[in-house]
């Protein structure tokens, strides 16, 4: 392992773990999610599904990287056997659906950046604006392909000097971004009326299955818990790298941001236009962004510099998460099978675009993407938690955790695991319920953009070719004990199988 | 802003913003203490 495929300080591990945590699903869904679902009950929920739900999936995620030094394809192998390899290659292959994606609604951002600088100013009509740029595949083609170079910089100069240096710099830079909007929205005449809705205390309504639904499900998406990056990242850690006092880091930063973001844009909308705060809510991610975030942000005093300053934090969240995808692909399918990094890169990033294009030019492909892909990562917890109890949870904890944590894991974390399949099906299963009462006529159709239809087969065909694949990748991915070493080149005692 | 509201507010923010920081404070003495002994 040479010093570019290297975390080299515990600083830049962090920062790049919390950079995938923080995107855009912390800035235009949680702010909404939160307000549409009570507030104070929803944050109360919120707050219990990041200790029960993704921090612990966090420590074993970071377990698989950690104990295997391998991206998801390999630490599968090694750590539950080969006959589990396409596991790995299910997880890597969602991170990287969601990757392809992903990059243009960072050009979304992108392009309201400049159109803030340019464009958004008291009086525009921000609907048909955000209309004529939707509707025009061109466009939209041309920011992916900002999107996908930005984060193609990065992964291509390595883990250290790619990840760790743009981590360092963009992860601050995004706080203080955040700091500001919420420091000048809040002293908007009336924002703090705001607060009251983002924080009501209306706790009758713990006893609504939705809200737990909906803030379980912010959590795992939003904290990255299951993605596979901390498997990836991981990998690329130092020997003894703290798991569970890091793991608590991220799942605790990734909230903050989230209410950073809360705190700027419910306040600001209940300042400017009280009246219209569950239309804007109702209006969706890029309804409440796109159209009224856009509108009202000019409209204040210092609006132009503010509403810039927002869709900038925007970028950055979105770009430092593009480009752990990207890593999650590079790592796991080419890297540790032997591939160097600019030819890892190469392949993983013309795929991502070509993979995005059909999103880029068709919004409805986009929402199926996420729909299917963001669904799909919940599987891929399952498939970490079922990791986790197969080489044995006490095992991990006494073994793996807490020998390098300087926070002693108790038994909690078992439990947390083992209740992992049963919070599953209670999640999918009541989304799956929804969704056939829903439409009932067109669940099952696969070429519905919403449909449970066109989830199961796709999710079918991307399993039934990693488990055909499956002895052919076990073999690809190079064996440990050959290729191990530390960040300076020495070799490591103690591997996969140690 | 109501009481019950500014209640929730602060537990949440405390239980989050001083959890991050109570974290981050763990790491960087820990880190401290290694840069010590070498």
């Amino acid at each position: 392992m040479s010093d570019k495929d290297a975390f080299m300080t515990r600083l830049g591990f962090v920062t790049a773990a919390m950079g995938q945590a923080i995107g855009t699903g912390n800035i235009w869904r949680f702010p909404r999610v939160a307000t549409a679902n009570g507030g104070g009950p929803f944050m109360v929920a919120y707050v219990i599904a990041i200790f029960v739900w993704a921090v612990p999936l966090l420590m074993a995620e970071m377990c698989l990287g950690m104990h295997t030094r391998k991206g998801s394809v390999g630490a599968f192998r090694d750590f539950m056997g080969k006959k589990y390899t396409w596991m790995g290659g299910w997880h890597a292959f969602v991170c990287l659906a969601l990757g392809a994606y992903y990059s243009v609604t960072m050009g979304w951002a992108i392009k309201y950046f400049v159109l803030s600088i340019t464009t958004l100013r008291p009086g525009v009509d921000t609907e048909l604006v955000w209309n004529n740029f939707i509707s025009s595949p061109w466009q939209g083609i041309f920011y992916h392909i900002i999107s996908v170079a930005i984060a193609a910089v990065v992964v291509f100069r390595g883990v250290n000097k790619g990840i760790e240096l743009a981590s360092k710099f963009m992860i601050p830079t995004l706080f203080v971004l955040l700091i500001m909007a919420m420091i000048r929205a809040l002293t908007l005449p009336g924002a703090v009326g705001g607060l009251n809705y983002l924080f009501n205390p209306d706790f009758s309504k713990l006893l609504n299955s939705r809200v737990w639904l909906e803030a379980f499900t912010q959590a795992a998406w939003s904290t990255g818990a299951g993605w596979g990056f901390m498997t990836a990242y991981a990998a690329y850690s130092r020997e003894k790298e703290d798991i569970a006092c890091n793991a608590f880091i991220v799942g605790l930063s990734d909230t903050s941001a989230a209410l950073l973001a809360g705190m700027t844009v419910i306040p600001t909308i209940y300042a400017l236009a009280p009246e219209n705060l569950y239309e804007a809510i109702g209006a969706g991610n890029t309804g409440l962004t796109f159209i009224w975030l856009a509108k009202l942000l000019p409209t204040m005093p210092a609006g132009t510099l503010v509403s810039a300053l927002f869709f900038l934090a925007m970028t950055f969240a979105a770009v430092t998460s593009l480009y752990a995808m990207y890593e999650v692909g590079i790592k796991s399918y080419f890297i540790d099978a032997g591939w160097s990094r600019r030819k890892a890169a190469s392949v993983v990033v013309a795929l991502c675009f070509l993979g995005g294009l059909p999103s880029a030019i068709n919004v409805e492909f986009l929402n199926n993407q996420d729909q299917v892909w963001g669904v799909g990562l919940l599987v891929s917890g399952l498939f970490v938690a079922i990791a986790m109890m197969k080489y044995g949870l006490e095992k991990v904890r006494k073994e793996i955790i807490n020998p390098v944590s300087e926070l002693y894991v108790g038994k909690w974390w078992n439990w947390c695991i083992i209740c992992f399949p049963a919070m599953f099906a209670i999640v999918c299963g009541w989304w799956t319920y929804q969704q056939f009462t829903w439409y009932p006529a067109t669940w099952w159709n696969p070429f519905e953009t919403y449909s449970p239809g066109t989830m199961f087969l796709q999710w079918a065909l991307v399993i039934v070719i990693f488990i055909l694949f499956n002895n052919t990748l076990a073999k690809v991915i190079i064996s440990d004990e050959v290729v191990k070493t530390d960040v300076i080149g020495q070799p490591v005692k103690g591997g996969a199988r140690s | 802003m109501s009481a019950g509201s500014i209640v929730t507010m602060i537990v949440i923010l405390g239980l989050v913003w001083g959890g991050a920081l109570y974290f981050m404070n763990i790491a960087y003495s820990s880190e401290r203490k290694k840069a010590q002994t070498k």
